[in-house]
């Protein structure tokens, strides 16, 4: 863990991601960005700041509430050779533009026999602020179900800048969850890596990463979870137990190597993840683990996310259905007592 | 419904977002609150044209609709701070309540309330009544796919729907003249073979008149009616938002033009109101909504183990 005070760029998420396509957008000309107050405002969360007054307004526009059609024009734009990052402002609204992720996006290259390219990036932002049930979705289990898609869904300060680079130059079309916890969250308090350089980085697609070393329980979890998982093991660490995190930083492709090393020595599993529980990733990380891993030499499987509950307005009820430090550090000390 | 009136409930409007306001630093209403600050003439507007079972279906920034539509600003208030004696028992929150008794609801979702307005259109054509439904929506929301379909529909089978776009001449940091390809969002009724009219929303008896002729229109099974209201959004677009892209005499200016002042002094010039009277009508409602806020702080937020609760209104566990 890097020394938190000695960080010199202290930068919050949507600063490092609205550095990617700055500099992205410098390098390619045909890369474009397209939504709602991405332009003068630079975005309602700010990942966007500095890029229209560089780029000017046909390179990145202010687009009319009409999520439908902005999105349906990234296909054709791609199919002209421009390579659009598409803001949804919040993943609730993906709902009103899926027909063209799903049915164009997702499928075009499949389609045309692999002869049309879709270098898209809908870039949107996640999980749970405090802002009730429409404003405070995950949805990325949602949009992983679906073929073709990449999914990506950063958690550390540097991976949010690395990630969107690698985003914007995948010739697939990516969809890109941000949360909006990490959007704003600053460097001095990130307790994953912190740190952002300044010139030109790429993360890839499709490597998880390990935040924490551990050898009693093995944490699988992406985006904000990491940071609450790394705030619950550090303190049952003080209790004996060892937990090990893993940032699977993308659903689609799925790092499942990573988590099945990890399991194979822990034995014990815990998924964690903010969004809906069923059908989703927790399900889907348990089924190939055991898939791989003979059911004899695990000793224990658990999962830790939303209830399968849309997220209520009162913080009340919200506390007992989100994921948070507290309930993540519960699920590991029952666990480790049950070994 | 004369002038007093109308007067009346601009402040009082005005007041219960400001009671809301205080709750703001306070974290008690812990998701970004949109208030009306600015707006209250065209909500007055609507005073005395509607019936209980007119239905109105609301935005992200409803508070003003609810009150006009009649649901008990105290149980609003409390839904807002998430309280147990919220309409919604502080499951839905400032965004989306809902009151089937008022036939009033709402959406955070730009442009969704349309189509569920045009849902009570239907229902109320089929049952042959002379209610009617309003859709109310910001500039913003007319340019989402959902106007062009709602109205379509609307115009084709002549629903009994108002449309009634609250024009605050922004979506967020987006000036609507940028994104909008005709000078008013009422032009477009001609495609609809809809009534349409853009007027001053700063001047609740200009709303009214408008409105009356609109109602009128549609409950004499004209089809439906597209009313456009001109009017400012006093604070930022939601309590957080910096405002960082109106410049400061763009909000300077505006705030000379506040509706509740104009129309005070208007009411004073025609002998409507005395200054004295205009002074009693402030100090009652603000007493009024702050008593509320003190009230409504005292309540209970629901109870944790009741989370689960509503997921489903029959059993599910075999
Ligand atoms: C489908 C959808 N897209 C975007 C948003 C985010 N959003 C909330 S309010 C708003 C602006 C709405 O503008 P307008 O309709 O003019 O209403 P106003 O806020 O000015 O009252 C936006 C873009 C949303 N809630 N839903
Ligand atoms: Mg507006």
């Amino acid at each position: 863990m890097a020394n938190n005070d000695k960080i010199e760029r202290n930068l919050n998420g949507s600063e490092a991601i609205a550095e990617a396509i700055f500099q992205e957008m410098q390098q390619d000309d045909n890369t474009i960005l397209i939504g709602e107050d991405v332009g003068k405002c630079g975005g309602v969360f700010g990942a966007s700041r500095n890029c229209f007054s560089e780029f000017g307004e046909n390179r990145v526009r202010d687009m009319p509430i009409s999520e439908m059609t902005f999105t349906g024009m990234g296909v054709g734009m791609a199919m002209s050779g421009l390579r659009p990052i598409i803001e949804i402002m919040f993943a609730d609204f993906l709902g009103v533009c899926l027909e063209q992720i799903y049915n164009a996006i997702g499928k075009i290259h499949y389609m045309s026999g692999g002869t049309v390219k879709m270098p898209i990036v809908v870039k949107t932002a996640a999980g749970n602020i405090g802002s009730a049930a429409q404003h405070s979705q995950c949805l990325w289990g949602t949009l992983a179900h679906l073929p073709g898609l990449k999914i990506v869904v950063p958690s550390s300060l540097y991976d949010h800048k690395g990630l969107m680079a690698s985003a914007i130059r995948s010739n697939d079309p990516v969809i890109f969850f941000e949360h909006k916890e990490l959007l704003l969250k600053r460097a001095r308090s990130f307790l994953s890596n912190p740190i952002v350089p300044k010139k030109t980085y790429t993360v890839p697609i499709g490597k998880a990463v390990k935040p924490r070393i551990g050898s009693d329980i093995t944490l699988v979890t992406l985006s904000y979870s990491v940071e609450l998982a790394l705030e619950s093991a550090a303190e049952v660490a003080k209790e004996g137990i060892d937990v090990e995190i893993i940032d699977l930083r993308s659903l689609v492709p799925l790092d499942i190597e990573t988590v099945l090393q990890s399991v194979r020595k822990t034995q014990r599993l815990l998924v964690v993840d903010e969004d809906y529980q069923s059908f989703g990733v927790s399900g889907e990380i348990i089924t190939r683990v055991v898939e791989n891993i003979e059911p004899t030499s695990l000793k224990q499987i658990k999962r830790h996310a939303v209830p399968d509950v849309p997220i209520p307005a009162a913080l009340s009820l919200e506390q007992v259905v989100v994921p948070n430090y507290e309930s993540i550090k519960n699920m590991l000390i029952m666990m480790a007592k049950g070994s | 419904m004369n002038q007093i009136e109308r007067f009346k409930a601009m402040v009082e409007m005005r007041f219960f977002d400001e009671a809301c306001l205080e709750g703001v630093p306070t974290m008690e209403i812990h998701g970004e609150l949109h208030t009306g600050i600015g707006q209250e003439a065209i909500s007055a507007g609507l005073l005395g044209h509607l019936k209980n079972s007119d239905a109105l279906v609301s935005t992200h920034r409803n508070h003003y609709h609810a009150l006009i539509k009649g649901v008990n600003p105290y149980r609003l208030m409390s839904e807002i701070f998430e309280k147990k004696t919220g309409i919604c028992q502080g499951f839905g929150g400032h965004m989306h309540p809902f009151s089937l008794k008022q036939n009033f609801s709402a959406t955070g979702i730009v442009g969704q309330s349309l189509p569920v307005a045009l849902g009570y259109a239907y229902a109320f054509k089929m049952r042959k009544g002379d209610s009617l439904a309003i859709g109310v929506i910001g500039d913003g929301a007319a340019n989402h796919g959902t106007f062009h379909e709602t109205l379509n529909i609307a115009g084709a089978w002549k629903l009994p729907l108002l449309v009634l776009v609250e024009n605050n001449g922004y979506g967020i940091s987006v000036p609507i003249s940028k994104v909008l390809a005709t000078e008013t969002i009422a032009e477009r009724a001609k495609s609809y073979s809809a009534w349409g009219k853009c007027v001053n929303g700063d001047d609740p008896d200009i709303v009214s008149e408008a409105v009356e002729e609109a109602v009128d229109h549609i409950r004499s099974n004209q089809g439906p009616a597209i009313l456009e209201a001109v009017c400012n959004r006093f604070r930022g677009h939601y309590e957080g938002d910096t405002d960082h892209y109106r410049s400061k005499t763009e909000k300077h200016n505006m705030l000379k033009g506040d509706p509740i002042n104009t129309y005070s002094e208007k009411l004073l010039s025609l002998k409507v109101l005395t200054e004295n009277e205009i002074q009693n009508i402030v100090q009652t409602s603000k007493q009024k909504m702050f008593g509320l806020l003190k009230r409504v702080r005292g309540e209970k937020m629901p109870l944790p183990e009741t989370a689960l609760n509503y997921i489903f209104c029959e059993k599910t566990d075999g």
